[in-house]
């Protein structure tokens, strides 16, 4: 009687020890040894934080699209930008610009009795040629642009020379001018025109049409001082 | 006496159980709830042997017996989707309860009964003492 409850309680803590030390030494949290209520819990929770984490990411994203078109509106304003700035710079003379036009060449002539071409005619050529409807205009290549000065030095000596942007400049003078060839040549030959007016007084004036012409840019910064 | 095989009976198997090679976890639901019914079972003994009516074949079926119906009750409560072992749990885990509450009276009443005599002894020796005074 005793002997077989004794052997019982052996048999009985001998189980009881084996499944302390099963519990004990298991991870629960380990993955195999969860029960299928805890994996379906668990499932459950890394199916809501992976929810959670992809509408984060789906967020992001949107934002980052968002950068982007920002990115590419302000690269197409950029351009924009860009473009009115060489326009601009193009219509103010800071650019070498090519096109067809007319170049007139006035030659000094060893004709004593005929006063030389000074600053006043290059002038009138200049504003027959603006008339006309040139885009851009250059003497001996300087550019004429809108505060482009154009005067005679020491008129009432011989030694008579013109100055343009500042610069001297010496015969012969070559007018570059783009725009429509016909328009331009018209306003300086024929009844009325300036280039047929000096041939008549003797001078040696020669207008070329070409499809290309190379006018160069204005050198010199252009600045403000007292535009506000 | 009873007692004694329980003792040594409890050491070994710690002995023996500490050396014991692992068993799997998947099964330790089922050991769980074995050793209850084999703990039930225990108690259930002793109370016999308290009672004087201990049966060897009704320990012995009683303790594999209930073990092994109560992991095959978890098995099926398993394949059925239904938490049986924890009605196991509760019928083993009362029945406990109540035996060990009988192996409690059976030794507060037998202690208490050998203190009730020890008193009276004294009692009486202390009268046969005073009895001698007044003879001397």
């Amino acid at each position: 009687m005793t002997i077989t409850i004794g052997i019982a309680c052996f048999v009985l803590v001998l189980v009881m020890f084996m499944q302390f030390k099963i519990v004990n030494e298991t991870d629960i949290t380990s993955i195999e040894n969860m029960r299928e209520t805890e994996l379906r819990t668990e499932l459950a929770n890394w199916k809501s934080r992976y929810d959670e984490t992809n509408a984060q990411y789906e967020e992001v994203q949107s934002t980052i699209e968002e950068y982007k078109q920002t990115k590419e509106s302000n690269d197409e304003t950029e351009k924009l930008v860009d473009d009115e700035l060489a326009t601009v710079n193009m219509n103010l003379g800071k650019t070498d610009v090519e096109g067809e036009g007319i170049e007139i060449t006035l030659r000094e002539t060893d004709n004593d009795r005929i006063t030389q071409i000074n600053a006043d005619d290059l002038l009138v050529i200049v504003n027959a040629l603006k008339l006309a409807g040139a885009e851009a205009i250059s003497i001996n290549d300087e550019r004429i642009i809108n505060m482009t000065d154009i005067v005679n030095i020491d008129a009432n000596t011989d030694n008579l020379f013109v100055r343009i942007n500042g610069q001297r400049i010496l015969a012969p003078y070559v007018i570059k001018a783009i725009g429509n060839q016909s328009y331009l040549e018209s306003a300086l030959v024929g009844k009325g025109g300036y280039v047929d007016e000096l041939r008549t007084i003797g001078h040696d004036v020669t207008i070329e049409k070409k499809d290309k012409i190379t006018i160069l840019k204005y050198d010199d910064e252009i600045t403000t001082k007292y535009i506000q | 006496m009873i007692f004694i095989a329980i003792l040594i009976g409890c050491i070994l198997g710690a002995i023996i159980g500490i050396n014991a090679p692992m068993v799997s976890y998947t099964y330790s639901s089922y050991l769980a709830i074995a050793i209850i019914a084999a703990l039930d079972s225990v108690f259930g003994g002793i109370t016999s042997v308290i009672n004087k009516n201990f049966d060897l074949k009704i320990f012995i079926t009683g303790f594999f017996g209930n073990a092994i119906l109560s992991i095959l009750l978890t098995i099926l409560g398993e394949k059925l989707n239904v938490d049986i072992y924890l009605a196991a749990i509760v019928v083993f885990v009362g029945r406990m309860f109540t035996n060990l509450a009988i192996i409690r009276r059976y030794y507060v009443d037998k202690w208490s009964d050998k203190f009730k005599k020890f008193k009276q002894q004294e009692e009486k020796e202390e009268k046969n003492k005073e009895e001698n005074v007044v003879e001397s």
